[in-house]
C-alpha cells in the first residue's frame, strides 16, 4: 500500500502543475486590477502609483514568466504578491484554512454519526414510520437553501438568547472580541457558542445527503447472499448487522464523505459568509472579486492538494474497511 | 454549503428578504424609535441639527462595538494603498488631525490639536499654526512642528519620491494618496520652541483646510526618526532613505506598536477580526474617553449587520442602506437611525470618446433632458428614503458652501420629451421618436447603458434610461459589468453611458481637478474645455473660499451646457445606533461616523 500511496502521490504533480497553470491563464484574463486601482480610489492614484502597482503584482510581465515566478515562488515557500497592499498571501491562506477546518471538523463530525445512526436506522426498519420520519427530514434538509436554512437558524439563535437573558449563541465569527470576565472556561463557552450555529448549518446538510447513501447501501448489504447466510447459520442479529453488514455498508459513505469534506474544506462560501467566519471560501470571493491572480492561486493550490488527498485516503479507506481490495 | 459568487449574491438577497419575513410574522413591535423621550439619531435630519443630534451627556463605562466593513491590510493611510475608508475611521481615533469635516459637510478645527490655523497672508499665502501647548504624543514626546514637517515632506512627491521602476516591491519610496497642496508649500518653519508652524505657499491653495487632516491624520514623526536612524526632532533633514522607512513602518503596523495621541489608544488588532480601544490615560483634551471599551469589528457581508445589531453582538452598524435592511432594523426595539444624504453621488456618464456623442452636444443634450431624475429617484432609492432630491451641481452637494443649482435650469433630468425633441430636430436630426439619425443620415446608437453587476438599483437606472431614450428613437441596451471589471471598463473606455458614483471630497477644488480638467484622473469619458480648465485652475489657487465657489460654479455651468455627466443624487447613508448610546452621529464624509469617537459613550 506504501507503493501505491507513493505513486499517487507522485501522479499527482503533473495533475497539480496543469490544473494551476490552466487556472492562471483564467484568472489573469477575468480582469484588470491595474486599471481597477487606477479607477476605484479617490483622489485618482498618480500614474506613478499606477506604474509602481503594476510592477508589484507583476502586471508588466508576460503571463509565462508571471507563471514561473510564481511556481518557482511557491516551492519557497513565497505565495507571490496580493493586490492588497501589505498582505502575507501565505499566511493568510493558513489562517483561512485554519479557521474553515475548525469550522468543518465538528460539522463533519456530527454529520457523520447522525448519518450512519439514522441511516442504518431507517434501513432496518424500511417502510416504518420512522422510516418515513426520518426520509423526510433528510429531503427537507436537502431541499432548504443553505442561506435560508442559516438565517433560520439565526433567529432562533436571538430568540434563544432573548429567552435565556444570556448572550451564548453568537451569530458573527469565531468568538466575541472581548469578554467581561476573561477566564478559560469563559472563553471555551464563547467559542463553543458562536460554533453551535454553523456547525448546525453545516452537519444537517451534509447528513440529509449522506444519511441517504447510509440508509440504500445499507439495505443493499441487507439483502445480500453473505447476510442471509450469517443470518440462516443463527448469528445474533447485533452481530449481523454491526460486524457483517454495517462494515461492508459504510464503504461507499466512506468514499462520498472523503470527497465532500475536501470539497467543504476549500470553502463552505454561504455558511462562512452569512456567520462571518473568515476562512477559505471568503478568501476565493474577496480574491475572485479583485482579480487577485497569486492569492486565487494559492487558494486553488491548497484546495487542489486537499482533493487530492481526501481522494487517496478515500481510496485507502476502501482498502481497509473491504478486506477483498488489495493495493499492490 | 457551496456556491459561485451570483449564486451566493442572489442567496444572501433572498435570504435578507426572507429575514424580513420572519421579522414581519414574528411580530416585533420594537420599533426603531427611542423609548425614554430623546430625539436620538432622528433628529439629524433636522435643519442645523446634523453636528449635535443624538447629543447627551455621558456616564463612564461601557464597551461599543462598531462595524468596519472590510479588514484593514495597510496601516498607512497617506499611502496610496492604504487611503480606505475603514483605515481613515481606525486611525482617527488615535491620530490627530487639523481640520476634521463634521456631519453637516463643514470642517472643524482640531482645537486639542492646534489652537488656532489663521491664514495670515495671502499674497504670498501664508498659515500660522499655534499647536495646543498640552498637546503630547501618549509616549510623552511633544506634538510639535516636526510632526507636521514629517508629513510634509513624506507627501510633497519630492522629498520622497515614489519607487524608482526597477523596485517591483514598492518599498523603495513614498507613494501618497496625493500630493495635491503639499506640493504647493514653499516652507514650514517652527517658532515658539516647536509648537508654532508658519506654512508659506509658492503658489495660493484654495483648500489649505485639507492638510494635515481632513482624514488623513499626522503619524508620530519621532517614532519615524527613531526606526530610520534619523536625527531626532530634525525630520528637515531625513533623507528619503529615511522618510521611506518610516513611511513602511507605518505601513505594516497598527497603532498598538507606535504613540499614538487620541482620547483612545488601541490595545489590540485581530486581524481580520477587531480592534479594541482603550481610554488613553495620557490624553490632554476636554473630553474624556467614557466608555470602557471601543470595538471596531470587521463584518464583511452588510446583510449580515442588522442581526448582530439585534442580538447585542454589535451597537452601531454603518453599512449602504437598502429598502430590506433598512425595514429589518425599524423593527429591532431600541435602535435609533438616520438615512442621511452624503458626500457620494450617483450620475450617468457619457463617452465622449463615442464618435456619435462626442460629436454632437444637442445629442447629447436630448439625452439628459429626456431622462426623467425623479421617476430614477422614486423607483429607486426613494423607496426607503422620500427625501432623496435630484442633486443639480457636479462640484458640491447640498448643505456645503457653494451648492448651487446649475443642471435644473438647463432641462436636463426633467425627463421633459418635448424639449429633449426640439434639441434633435433644431440640430436637424432625423427620425426623432423612431429610428433616430445624424444630420448626415447615420444611425444614433444603439449605445450600451453599463452598470456593477448585482446593483440592483443600477439596473433599474439603466432600465429607466433605456425606456426613456426610446422615446427619443435611441435604442439602448444594458450591459452589466463584472464585479471586478468596472476599472477596465472606466480606463478602457468601453461603455458608451455608465452609471456608478463620485465620492465628492469636502474640498471641492481637487476633486474638480480629478474629474473635469482635461486628461484629470477621473475624466474618464474625455471631457475637455480649454475655459473650464482655466476656472478650475483659478479656483485652486484662489485663497478666498468664496471666490473658489464661484470660480467652480462657472467651470459647472460650461460644463453642463456640454452635457457630458448628469448628476443623479447624493446616495443616501445609514447610520443604526442603540438608544442607550449618545452622541454618535450620521458624518457622510470620507471620515465616517467615527470622527467623534471621544465623545461617544453610555447615555447618563
Amino acid at each position: 500500500m506504501l507503493a501505491y500511496t507513493v505513486r499517487r502521490i507522485l501522479v499527482s504533480i503533473p495533475v497539480l502543475v496543469v490544473s494551476t497553470f490552466v487556472v492562471f491563464l483564467v484568472v489573469v484574463n477575468s480582469g484588470d486590477p491595474v486599471a481597477n486601482f487606477a479607477t476605484s480610489r479617490q483622489p485618482a492614484p498618480s500614474k506613478a502609483a499606477v506604474a509602481a502597482f503594476a510592477r508589484h503584482i507583476h502586471a508588466d510581465q508576460p503571463v509565462m514568466e508571471r507563471y514561473w515566478h510564481w511556481i518557482t515562488g511557491v516551492l519557497h515557500g513565497d505565495f507571490g504578491p496580493s493586490v492588497q497592499s501589505n498582505l502575507d498571501i501565505g499566511h493568510d491562506l493558513f489562517t483561512r484554512f485554519r479557521v474553515t477546518v475548525t469550522l468543518v471538523a465538528s460539522a463533519m463530525v456530527i454529520a457523520l454519526l447522525l448519518a450512519v445512526v439514522f441511516g442504518v436506522f431507517s434501513a432496518i426498519r424500511q417502510y416504518s414510520a420512522a422510516d418515513y420520519a426520518i426520509t423526510f427530514v433528510g429531503f427537507l434538509f436537502l431541499a432548504m437553501p443553505v442561506f435560508w436554512f442559516a438565517v433560520l437558524l439565526k433567529q432562533a439563535g436571538i430568540w434563544f438568547n432573548e429567552q435565556t437573558g444570556s448572550q451564548f449563541l453568537g451569530t458573527i465569527g469565531e468568538k466575541s472580541p472581548y469578554l467581561e470576565v476573561d477566564t478559560t472556561w469563559n472563553e471555551f463557552t464563547d467559542r463553543l457558542g458562536h460554533l453551535v450555529l454553523p456547525t448546525i448549518t453545516l452537519a444537517l446538510v451534509s447528513f440529509a445527503s449522506w444519511t441517504r447513501y447510509t440508509r440504500a447501501s445499507m439495505l443493499e448489504v441487507l439483502g445480500s447472499d453473505y447476510v442471509r447466510l450469517a443470518r440462516a447459520k443463527g448469528l445474533r442479529r447485533r452481530t449481523v448487522l454491526v460486524r457483517h453488514a454495517l462494515r461492508t455498508a459504510l464503504i461507499p459513505l466512506a468514499t462520498v464523505t472523503a470527497l465532500d469534506i475536501a470539497i467543504i474544506l476549500g470553502g463552505a462560501v454561504i455558511t462562512e459568509t452569512i456567520f462571518q467566519w473568515h476562512g477559505m471560501g471568503e478568501m476565493l470571493v474577496q480574491s475572485a472579486q479583485a482579480v487577485d491572480v497569486y492569492r486565487t492561486m494559492a487558494w486553488l493550490l491548497l484546495s487542489a492538494v486537499v482533493v487530492i488527498g481526501f481522494n487517496l485516503l478515500a481510496d485507502l479507506l476502501y482498502a481497509v474497511l473491504d478486506p477483498r481490495i488489495r493495493y499492490d | 454549503m457551496r456556491a459561485h459568487t451570483s449564486a451566493l449574491t442572489k442567496g444572501l438577497t433572498l435570504a435578507a428578504g426572507l429575514t424580513l419575513i420572519l421579522a414581519a410574522c414574528s411580530g416585533g413591535s420594537g420599533g426603531g424609535s427611542d423609548k425614554s423621550g430623546s430625539a436620538g439619531l432622528t433628529s439629524c435630519t433636522t435643519q442645523g441639527k446634523a453636528n449635535t443630534c443624538n447629543g447627551g451627556t455621558t456616564k463612564s463605562g461601557g464597551s461599543f462595538t462598531y462595524v468596519l466593513e472590510k479588514n484593514i491590510q495597510q496601516w498607512n493611510v497617506q499611502d496610496v494603498n492604504g487611503n480606505t475608508f475603514e483605515n481613515a475611521e481606525a486611525l482617527e481615533v488615535v491620530l490627530p488631525q487639523v481640520f476634521v469635516p463634521q456631519p453637516d459637510l463643514s470642517v472643524a478645527l482640531n482645537t486639542d490639536l492646534v489652537t488656532s490655523a489663521t491664514q495670515t497672508s495671502s499674497s504670498p499665502q501664508t498659515i500660522v499654526y499655534k499647536i495646543n501647548p498640552k498637546a503630547s504624543w501618549n509616549d510623552g514626546t511633544p506634538i510639535s512642528a516636526d510632526d507636521f514637517i514629517y508629513y510634509w515632506r513624506t507627501n510633497n512627491g519630492k522629498d520622497c519620491p515614489p519607487p524608482p521602476s526597477s523596485d517591483a516591491t514598492q518599498t523603495k519610496g513614498c507613494l501618497p494618496q496625493s500630493t495635491a497642496g503639499y506640493d504647493r508649500i514653499k516652507s514650514l518653519t517652527a517658532s515658539d520652541n516647536g509648537k508654532t508652524v508658519t506654512m508659506v505657499m509658492s503658489k495660493p491653495y484654495s483648500d489649505w483646510k485639507s492638510l494635515f487632516g481632513a482624514g488623513y491624520p499626522l503619524y508620530p514623526a519621532h517614532v519615524a526618526e527613531k526606526i530610520s536612524g534619523a536625527k531626532t526632532g530634525d525630520a528637515a533633514h531625513m533623507t528619503a532613505a529615511q522618510m521611506t522607512a518610516g513611511w513602511q513602518y507605518f505601513q505594516k503596523n497598527p497603532p498598538t506598536k507606535y504613540a499614538t495621541a487620541g482620547a483612545y489608544k488601541m490595545s489590540e488588532w485581530a486581524d481580520n477580526d477587531h480592534a479594541t480601544y482603550v481610554p488613553d490615560p495620557k490624553w490632554w483634551g476636554a473630553k474624556k474617553a467614557s466608555l470602557k471599551r471601543l470595538v471596531f469589528k470587521v463584518i464583511s457581508d452588510a446583510t449580515q449587520e442588522p442581526i448582530a445589531l439585534k442580538n447585542n453582538e454589535v451597537q452601531g452598524i454603518y453599512p449602504q442602506p437598502e429598502v430590506d435592511l433598512v425595514n429589518q432594523v425599524k423593527d429591532i426595539p431600541n435602535v435609533t437611525y438616520v438615512i442621511g444624504n452624503g458626500l457620494t453621488w450617483e450620475h450617468f456618464d457619457l463617452n465622449l470618446h463615442n464618435p456619435v456623442i462626442g460629436k454632437y452636444t444637442a445629442l447629447r443634450q436630448a439625452m439628459f433632458t429626456a431622462i426623467s431624475v425623479k421617476d430614477i429617484i422614486a423607483k429607486t432609492v426613494g423607496q426607503f428614503d422620500p427625501s432623496v432630491k435630484a442633486l443639480g451641481n457636479h462640484n458640491f452637494v447640498p448643505g456645503q458652501a457653494g451648492y448651487q443649482d446649475v443642471v435644473s435650469g438647463t432641462g436636463q433630468g426633467s425627463g421633459d420629451l418635448t424639449k429633449a425633441k426640439k434639441y434633435l430636430t433644431d440640430a436637424k436630426f432625423t427620425g426623432v421618436g423612431s429610428a433616430l439619425k445624424t444630420p448626415d443620415g447615420k444611425s444614433v446608437g444603439p449605445f450600451n447603458c453599463r452598470y456593477t453587476t448585482g446593483n440592483q438599483i443600477r439596473q433599474s437606472e439603466c432600465q429607466i434610461l433605456q425606456s426613456d431614450l426610446a422615446n427619443l428613437g435611441i435604442k439602448v441596451t444594458i450591459k452589466p459589468i463584472g464585479a471586478a471589471d468596472l476599472g477596465t471598463v472606466l480606463a478602457g473606455h468601453q461603455y458608451d453611458i455608465i452609471v456608478f458614483a463620485w465620492v465628492a471630497p469636502p474640498f471641492p477644488t481637487s476633486g474638480a481637478q480629478q474629474n473635469w480638467y482635461t486628461g484629470g484622473g477621473g475624466n474618464y469619458g474625455g471631457y475637455s474645455d480649454k475655459k473650464v480648465d482655466a476656472l478650475i485652475a483659478q479656483a485652486i489657487g484662489e485663497t478666498d473660499q468664496t471666490k473658489a465657489a464661484s470660480l467652480l460654479n462657472q467651470a459647472d455651468q460650461i460644463m453642463t451646457d456640454a452635457a457630458y455627466v448628469l448628476p443623479l443624487y447624493q446616495k443616501p447613508t445609514f447610520l443604526a445606533v442603540q438608544t442607550r448610546y449618545v452622541n454618535m452621529r450620521n458624518n457622510a464624509t470620507n471620515v465616517g461616523p467615527a470622527y467623534n469617537t471621544g465623545e461617544w459613550g453610555l447615555k447618563k
